[in-house]
Parts: structure tokens; sequence; C-alpha cells
């Protein structure tokens, strides 16, 4: 669906056709020659978002919660302040619940009425995250989702869908898997997926 | 508003469609929307309830249709339009002006 | 307002813009309370999504105080301040005998989408 950008919205303002790539220049151009934009923050914004933030630094959150009891216990009382300490905080991740998953609980996070996400903690969202099919689908049928994302789990574990409807925004606290006693906490954190800080996913042990 | 965005429950909407080793910004264009965001937001020009309801008043068929960064774009549209900011004339001529342009 | 210049960036982007207000507002409810929500059908902005009107559920947690989005959206300014709980349904109150087994949601409830059940 992303890819195909043939079906622009060109019936809007008597607009000649036209791809969105010059539509949006074109915005741009105008608010700059306004005086409203400067195109170099712009670069800047992209810049942070494509380098800096994304889905490692919720990876860090993560592998620090298994390896320092206190942390975690901060983690979960109040996340933003917990997931700050790293130096991750700022816009969409204001205000933090982090969630844990554990033998008896599986969490997984939604935003049904829009596409909210941890930005600071998990970067921008994929594609899939915002669309209809996740968003419609997820709040009725967790367990179906699990499975398209190739994860059972048995009915004994209780799953909680979080939809970040409103003010807070959620991380997932996955389970630490048997066999990594000896690993340290950079090693821990290459082990932590995206997925797994969603819920669509489970932190695999390393198979070597 | 009981619009197309209020999703929760929907059947039929298809299989989730994942992308392996997705880049952040499929094209150009969708990092200098995402950009926009900030510069509008810190020109304070709307709020973010504002923005999300204009992308909740879209044309239900061309929510369903366009991608995340194309709901972003009809909102600042939507908004710098009716805030007069922009007027959708010269946002046209823009347009015209930079595919002449491009085109030669 | 200020226009967005390379070097404000990286500021405002760590500053962010929680709508958590300061102001003095007493909570209508507290973790452990029944609640079920209204059923609203405004054409404005909301955040009720329609799953989850008119259904009963469980306060959880009280985030704090912040903006009401169904107002704000209207005045453009951070407007109606009032408690924000985490609300927990049970599957089957949502989706009937349709429900997965043993699955629940936890949604953000303001205070205004809410009035008390009987437990």
């Amino acid at each position: 669906m992303a890819q195909d950008h043939d079906h622009r919205h060109d019936h809007h303002h008597n607009a000649p056709p036209s791809d969105t790539a010059m539509r949006v220049k074109a915005l741009e151009t105008l608010l700059s020659e306004k005086g409203l934009v400067d195109s170099s923050a712009i670069d800047a914004v992209i810049e942070l978002y494509e380098t800096k933030i994304g889905p490692r630094n919720g990876a860090a959150v993560v592998a620090r919660a298994w390896c320092d009891p206190d942390y975690k216990a901060r983690l979960l009382k109040n996340g933003s302040e917990a997931i700050a300490e790293l130096g991750f905080q700022g816009v969409q991740g204001e205000d933090m619940l982090v969630v844990e998953n554990t033998d008896s609980v599986h969490n997984i996070v939604v935003c049904t009425l829009c596409s909210c996400y941890p930005w600071p903690t998990l970067g921008l969202p994929p594609v899939w995250y915002k669309s209809a099919p996740y968003r419609s689908k997820v709040v009725r049928d967790p367990r179906g989702v699990l499975e398209e994302f190739g994860v059972e789990l048995p009915e004994s574990v209780e799953i909680r869908v979080w939809d970040s409807n409103a003010e807070l925004r959620y991380l997932v606290l996955p389970q630490r898997p048997a066999g990594t006693d000896e690993m340290t906490e950079d090693q821990l954190a290459e082990l932590v997926t995206r997925d797994s800080m969603i819920g669509t996913g489970l932190v695999e042990a390393p198979t070597s | 508003m009981n619009g197309i965005h209020d999703l929760g429950g929907m059947h039929g909407l298809g299989p989730i469609d994942r992308e392996a080793g997705e880049p952040y910004f499929h094209e150009e264009w969708e990092g200098r929307v995402f950009g926009l965001f900030f510069a509008s937001f810190a020109q304070g020009h709307f709020n973010v309830d504002q923005f999300r309801h204009a992308i909740e008043r879209m044309e239900p068929a061309e929510y369903l249709q366009s991608s995340y960064y194309e709901h972003w774009l009809h909102a600042f549209e939507t908004l710098l339009q009716e805030k007069g900011i922009i007027s959708p004339e010269e946002l046209d001529r823009k347009q015209a002006e930079l595919s002449q342009m491009g085109d030669q | 307002m200020p226009l967005l210049t390379r070097d404000i960036v990286g500021g405002l982007v760590a500053g962010g813009a929680s709508c958590r207000m300061d102001a003095d507002v007493v909570p209508k409810f507290k973790a452990g309370d029944k609640v079920v929500t209204r059923n609203i059908n405004p054409a404005s902005h909301t955040r009720l999504p329609r799953y989850v009107r008119g259904k009963r559920g469980t306060i959880t947690h009280d985030h704090g105080i912040f903006a009401f989005p169904d107002t704000s959206a209207d005045s453009g300014t951070h407007s109606d301040p009032q408690h924000v709980y985490s609300v927990r349904f049970e599957g089957e109150e949502l989706w009937g005998k349709d429900a997965n087994a043993n699955a629940c949601l936890y949604i953000d409830m303001f205070d205004s989408y809410l009035e008390p059940a009987e437990s």
C-alpha cells in the first residue's frame, strides 16, 4: 500500500494531476518563501530520526532492566523517568508506561485511532503498525495477529492488548530468554528485537 | 467522530503486510512531510488534536487507499488552508511552477 | 511562535510536548473502581473509540491530569484538564462469544468518558 502513490487525491483542489513528491515540494517551498519554514531544520529532523532515534534505544532499556533489578523496579514504576536515565526522552515518549511480560501475561501494543508509538525508544513505526489490518484486528483477535507473526502462546497466558488511544505510550518489557545468564548487557541488547517491544514477537535465545 | 480512522474491531481489512528491512522513509518526500510536522508544531499553527481531526475528516475511501505520510500531507493542506496561512490557488500555482521547472 | 531552526530541533524533540497539566482536579475514580463508558457519538474529535463505548471495565491506574483532547481540538489550546486512567476491559465484554480466550484490553480513559458501574 505504501509503495503505491498513484491514487493521489487529485480531485481536491482542481489541481492538475501531479505526484505527491511535487506537492510536498510545493508546500515546503511555499512555506519557506513565507518565512514559516527553514528547510535546513527539516534536514536536521530527518537526520535525527534516521540516525539517533530507533529501537536500539528501547533494546538498551530492556537489557538494563534484565541486568539491574533496581532499574527494572524504577522502570515499571515510572517509565518516563527511568527511560530518561538512559538519555531517551521527548516527542511521543513524554508519558511512558512499561508493561512486563511474564510466564502468565503477554502484552501487545496498538493505536487503533491513529498510529501512536513510543518514538524515543522504538523510533518511527513500521508501515504494518500504522496499517488498517493491524489496527483493526489486534484488539479483537490478538491471538490471530500473534499467529500471523509466528507467535503462539498457550491459553493459560493472558493476552493484554494496550490501545494507545490517548496520553500514554507503551513499551513492552519482553521476557529474558533462558540460557543467557553469561551474557553482558550489551550482548543482551543485541538480542532484543523491535517487535518484542511492541509485543508481536518474543526475544529468542542465541542459536549458536 | 465516527470516522474511518476508528478501525478497532473491523473485519476484512486483509493480512498484515510486513516488509523486511523497512526504511524509516520510503521516499524523500516522506521525510520532508515528517519534518514539516515539527516546523508547523513549533510555529503553533495547530495542535496535535486538530492535526488528528483533520486526518479523521478525510474522505473514507481515500483514507484507506493512501499511506501514513499522505494522511499527514492532507492534514497540513487542510489546516494551513483553513487557518488562512496558504491558499489552495497559490499551492497549486507553486506546484505547477515546480513541475514546469522539472520538465525543462 | 518561533521558526523551527536547525539549532532548536534537538531541544524541541528531546523536550517533547506532554499534554499533562498542572491543575487541581479531583479524580472521579480510583484503582479498583468499576466503571461503564459513556455512549457518545460526537462529530468532533474524540479518543473514545466505538468499540469501547457503553462497556463495563475496571480502573487499574490513575495516570494524573491531562488536557482533554475532545475539547483541545476545538479550542486549539490545552483545555479541560482531567484525570486519565488505564481501564481494563475483559475480551468477552467487548466481543461477546467471539472474543479470544483469556484476552483483555487496556486503554486510556478520561473522566469525561466514564460513569460509575455497580460492582
